[in-house]
């Protein structure tokens, strides 16, 4: 155990060596990856913010109840104590006035209220389920739909629906980016270790015949593909910095204007540990796949 | 402790190196290997070092079978040997010290020890006063001592060496057989292939010439 550990001083140490030796090649390396990890990583906080600002918004879906022209206020008082119930999170009366009143004062729809003789719609309900599942709305819009008294239920839900879709396509998409940026991130570490390899050859080859395991020479070269992996972790959470500071003000001018007051939030220290902790380790992995593959053709070669 | 039963050694192109070879150097034993160039006494090194394997036959080191040893197998074999190269195989971006410990850093000392070992070995081959210096800087002479140095700082049960005294001055080469006959009086067993006569007339042991790939005679 003791040697073991002394092997992974030993192996950390030497890469820390390796990487401030090539400093120029260490850093476009950790640029290189940083550039390639900022784009799942700058799309995934986009859409981390983008539900955030779709959670603000009434998504939840809505029941509208129109009562029939000719129901009576026992029928009204049925229904009103029927919306009371657990299943309704909340629902609000629009008498048929306030309906036309709030037609005549939509900008498209005026001039069809202005030349309405007599009011043609109905008295209704607004309501919001405390469900949001599609099975369950239906359900208590169908419920509703039998009281007496109720000429029809619409269910309003249509919107929101569209809304989660598309923003699991996002999410859908940010991880499939997210996959190939990791492909690219082991192909970019790989290809630094195997120069390292290369340039190392014969370090390798005197190591292995004075009693080194393939473990032993392999060891500092995955130690810096990790470091190689984390440093561009760090360098795509700069990029990232950069980028939200350069959107921060036209994000918040735009949300103003639509009367809202919106800020673009950073990554949690979750989220940041996480992408640290993925990086090194495809920088790990592109590191492996290398030295493992340059090892044997050193053998081969020798 | 190593026995050579009926070995050939054929290198890709058809050239013969070792032509059914049998003998057994005993544990402890110091033995000479003579012969003109490219008789066969590298290639017999390298296959007790498992550097090669022999076309047919049987290598056996403590009772091992080097010949059929898993690869992954072989690198414990060889920190039991000292292996002195003829071309010295030093690493040029690491200075002398650091050459000398690179067997102790593969074997896990403990750093301290391994300081006292190596510095220990430095100055026992002249080099003290360079650990610090890189190989790159040191004449040819040096550099084989450096060599030595590395290969008897894990004080290994064997030692092999191919020509080690061969581009040394007479003083550092008597220095250097005394060293090795120190390590003989305490139990390594010793091959050494050599031309250096004087060596092999002050230290004694066995001589093996070896003749196009064949063992021609053995005096002791």
């Amino acid at each position: 155990m003791i040697g073991w550990l002394r092997h992974q001083k030993h192996a950390f140490t030497a890469a820390l060596h390796r990487l401030r030796a090539q400093p120029v090649a260490s850093l476009l390396t950790a640029l290189a990856m940083g550039v390639a990890i900022s784009l799942p990583s700058g799309l995934f906080l986009a859409l981390g913010n983008l539900e955030r600002l779709a959670g603000d918004l009434p998504a939840q879906p809505e029941i509208s109840v129109f009562l029939e022209a000719g129901a009576s206020t026992a029928q009204k008082h049925v229904i009103a104590e029927r919306l009371k119930q657990a299943d309704i999170a909340a629902a609000h009366y629009v008498p048929k006035d306030d309906a036309l009143a709030a037609l005549s004062t939509a900008q498209d729809l005026a001039d069809i209220a202005a030349g309405l003789t007599h009011n043609p719609l109905p008295d209704a309900w607004v309501v919001r389920p405390q469900t949001t599942s599609r099975e369950e709305l239906v359900r208590v819009a169908d419920n509703l739909g039998k009281l007496p008294g109720v000429a029809e239920t619409h269910l309003d839900s249509q919107w929101a629906d569209r809304l989660q879709a598309a923003l699991a396509i996002g999410r859908t998409g940010v991880w499939l980016l997210a996959g190939l940026f990791a492909i690219a991130l082991i192909a970019i570490s790989g290809n630094a270790i195997r120069a390292q390899v290369l340039t190392r050859r014969d370090e390798i080859l005197v190591s292995r015949l004075i009693g080194a395991t393939d473990r032993y020479i392999r060891r500092p070269f995955l130690y810096l593909g990790a470091l190689q992996g984390l440093l561009g972790g760090l360098a795509a959470g700069g990029v990232l910095a950069i980028a939200g500071e350069i959107l921060r003000g036209p994000v918040e001018r735009l949300a103003g204007l639509y009367g809202s007051v919106f800020h673009l939030l950073p990554p949690t220290p979750i989220e940041i540990v996480v992408v640290l902790g993925l990086t090194a380790l495809f920088g790990w992995l592109g590191a492996w796949l290398s030295v493992t593959r340059a090892l044997r053709q050193v053998e081969a070669a020798r | 402790m190593i026995s050579f039963s009926q070995v050939t050694k054929r290198y890709p192109g058809g050239h013969e190196a070792l032509s059914g070879i049998n003998l057994a150097i005993e544990k402890g034993e110091l033995v000479f290997l003579t012969g003109h160039s490219g008789a066969g006494k590298s290639t017999l090194l390298k296959l007790i070092a498992a550097i090669e394997r022999p076309t047919s036959g049987v290598v056996s080191v403590s009772s091992q079978n080097v010949g059929r040893l898993p690869l992954r197998a072989i690198p414990y074999l060889r920190r039991n040997i000292g292996l002195i190269f003829q071309d010295h195989k030093l690493l040029f971006d690491r200075n002398v010290i650091e050459n000398v410990l690179l067997p102790l850093d593969i074997a896990g000392f403990d750093r301290r020890e391994s300081l006292k070992r190596a510095r220990a070995v430095i100055d026992k081959v002249g080099l003290l006063k360079r650990e610090k210096a890189s190989p790159i800087s040191l004449s040819g002479g040096e550099q084989q001592r450096l060599c030595i140095a590395r290969a008897l700082v894990s004080r290994p049960a064997l030692l092999l060496a191919d020509e080690p005294t061969g581009n040394l001055d007479a003083g550092y080469a008597a220095d250097i057989m005394a060293m090795f006959s120190e390590f003989h009086q305490v139990g390594t067993t010793l091959v050494n292939a050599t031309h250096d006569d004087r060596a092999i007339a002050a230290l004694g042991g066995r001589t093996l010439r070896l003749d196009h790939g064949k063992v021609m005679e053995g005096s002791a």
